[in-house]
Order: C-alpha cells, then structure tokens, then sequence
C-alpha cells in the first residue's frame, strides 16, 4: 500500500498510534485548514507529538475524514470534519524518507 | 522565613503546596473545609469572610504569600459550587487579603487550568464573571438553570470559571505589582488525585486524549507535586521578576494542542 493511501486509510480508523509511525522520527505535519476555532494552523514536529495531538482531536473536536479520494502517489483529498466544520482538503507528501515514511505533510483548504 | 495562607490546603496541589513550603521552613496557614487551620467553605460569601477576618486576626503584621487552590472539578455535578467556589472564592480571597499582602510586599499565585486554552468555556459565563461579578446569585441563578448532570456542561462551566480567575488575575496584575504584590497563576494539566484514581473507563479515555508529552506512553497524569514546585517557585523571591503570568504546567499539552500560540 502507498504512503498516501496508507494515510488515508489510518485517518478514516482514527488510529492514532498508527498515523504516528507513518512518519519519520522528526516528521512534520502542517494543517492549514480552518476548523472552526480561532487557530487555523497547526505545526507539529516528530511522530509522537503527531500520535499524541490526533489522539486528542479524533476525541475532543470528533475529527474525521470523509469522501476521500486518492488522487495520485502523492496526494488525497477529503471532506475533513472538526466536531461538525467541514472544509474540502488537499492532503500532499511534500516529503518521503528512503523507507517510506512521511517526513513532511501538508493539508491544505482545496 | 514568610508566612503563607494556602486555600485547599488539605489535599491535592494544596496540599503538597503547603508541604513544600513548609519544608523551605515557612509558616503556612491552611484554609479548607477541614484537616486545617482556618475551616472555612469559601463556597459561601459567609465563609470568604469568616477566612478572611481570621487571617487578619492571626497576621495583622501582613502575609508573605496567598496561594489559591481551593476548587472543584466540572464532573462534581453542581454548577453552581463550581462557580461559587472556583471563581468567587479565588478572587473574594485575594481581594480580602490584599491589604496584607502589601505590607510585606507579598505575592499571590491563583490555580486556574490548562483546558482555558482549548476553546472549552462557555465565554458567555466567563464574560458574566469578569464583568458583571457585583451580583454572584444572579450568576449562579444562571448556571442553576442549565443541565448539572451533563459532564460537557459542567466542564464547559469549569472551564469559563478557570478562564475567569486567570483573566481577572491578568486584569488586577499590573496595580497590585505597582502596589507591591505580584499576581499570577500556574494552569495545571490534569492531575492525580484521590478522584481520578477512580474514574470510570469513559473518564479515563477523555483524560488520556489531553496527552501529556512529558508523560508520552505511560498513560499517567501529572504529579501533584510538579504542580506545587512552581506554585512554591513563583511565590518565591526568585520569580520576583515574574507578575501576571500564566504558567501552564501540564508537561507540555497546551503547546502540543496549541503550536502556532506564542503569545
């Protein structure tokens, strides 16, 4: 399975854990999208803080991931959901390591 | 050495607040509702006072230090102890003091909570508390309305009250500095206590979901003590330099939920 589908895959089973160990050590994460709060961005630096931040937003602000749509090895799109605020996503692997793994993501408003 | 006057002294944060500064060999004086030196339910307007008054009795020479910890969580199932005790039982106390905090230049450090960052307050109850507090029944006649049997109302009061004493502490800070006493705060994670060590399974999974970087993988809260070494700190003569400051201690949450605030 390719990474981007992967991604998909773990985000719609809001496995937390396993979107962590999509990316490398030090992976970046980059959210651009608005999501109904007054922070519209978010920046997170290293697999863990990854793990750690969807583990909070897949239970407190209910994120979810809907009408995905792979659209080439490296991108996606989806309906994202922030505890009811839909916005049309692009999510893009800017980066991938040698073994595969995410180095740098960014999910932008399409 | 000083003499502190430490509000929820008996228990959690209180009261290894007050062990601690009883090790750095100060006189502590403990307010609670029991196990303590001044019993008092700061709760009630009645027992702000009776706390006060016995406070200038014992030191009319002055106070080196008030901490406020004294609260009660949005899962206790009364709205209104939540507003009642958080909120006004914070500030009825700093402002009762306050004269005896500026005859020995003293400082007060106010608990509020790390959740004020994550967007969970009813801001509308917070702005009642910040701007409208002359009357306290008619707030608590509020939020004696709403559904104290809902764990997200209750937290969404909790929260607006925690949101409250670090805003009305930012507000007070700069002319109590000027008058000699420091004004801030530490905002706590979420802490171990005697409550949630016997939390239903459902509490313990939204508890887990504010992970703590510090505590990555061991599935545990924050230490009472790692709490109460900064409270200790921040009275101190060390954080002199330090006034109208929230502290987050919560082992890096906010700033894990929270990258892009810097100030």
């Amino acid at each position: 399975m390719k990474p981007i589908e992967r991604f998909i895959e773990v985000i719609e089973n809001k496995d937390f854990m396993a979107l962590g160990e999509l990316f490398t050590q030090d992976g970046h994460y980059c959210d651009y999208c608005a999501n109904g709060t007054a922070q519209h961005e978010y920046h997170l630096y290293g697999k863990e803080a990854i793990s750690m931040f969807f583990r909070n937003k897949f239970l407190f602000r209910q994120y979810a991931v809907m009408e995905t749509e792979v659209l080439n090895e490296r991108q996606a799109e989806f309906i994202a959901s922030f505890g009811g605020y839909y916005i049309m996503a692009i999510a893009t692997l800017q980066q991938i390591s040698e073994d595969g793994h995410i180095k740098r993501m960014t999910v932008r408003p399409k | 050495m000083g003499v502190y006057a430490v509000t929820g002294g008996s228990s959690g944060i209180g009261g290894k607040t007050v062990e601690l500064l009883k090790k750095k060999g100060h006189e502590v004086i403990n307010i609670d509702l029991r196990n303590c030196d001044i019993e008092a339910n700061l709760a009630s307007p009645e027992g702000r006072q009776k706390a006060v008054d016995e406070l200038h009795q014992m030191h009319p020479e002055g106070l080196d230090g008030v901490i406020c910890c004294a609260g009660v969580s949005g899962a206790c199932g009364n709205l209104e102890l939540i507003v009642s005790l958080n909120f006004f039982g914070t500030v009825a106390i700093v402002k009762g003091t306050y004269d005896l905090l500026k005859k020995k230049g003293g400082t007060c450090v106010v608990t509020t909570s790390n959740t004020i960052s994550q967007g969970a307050a009813r801001m509308d109850i917070a702005d009642l508390l910040n701007n409208n507090n002359d009357n306290e029944q008619r707030i608590l006649n509020v939020v004696s309305s709403m559904d104290g049997t809902n764990l997200s109302v209750g937290n969404s009061i909790y929260v607006a009250t925690k949101y409250a004493v670090a805003r009305w502490m930012r507000r007070h800070s700069a002319s109590y500095a000027a008058n000699g006493v420091r004004l801030n705060a530490v905002a706590p994670g979420n802490v171990n206590t005697a409550m949630t060590a016997t939390m239903s399974a459902n509490a313990k999974t939204a508890l887990n979901a504010l992970p703590i970087p510090t505590k990555y993988g061991k599935e545990t809260l924050m230490d009472p003590e790692e709490i109460a070494s900064v409270i200790v700190f921040l009275g101190s003569h060390e954080a002199r330099g330090v006034n109208g400051n929230i502290m987050f201690v919560d082992g890096g949450t906010d700033a894990l939920l929270n990258t892009e605030k810097v100030y």
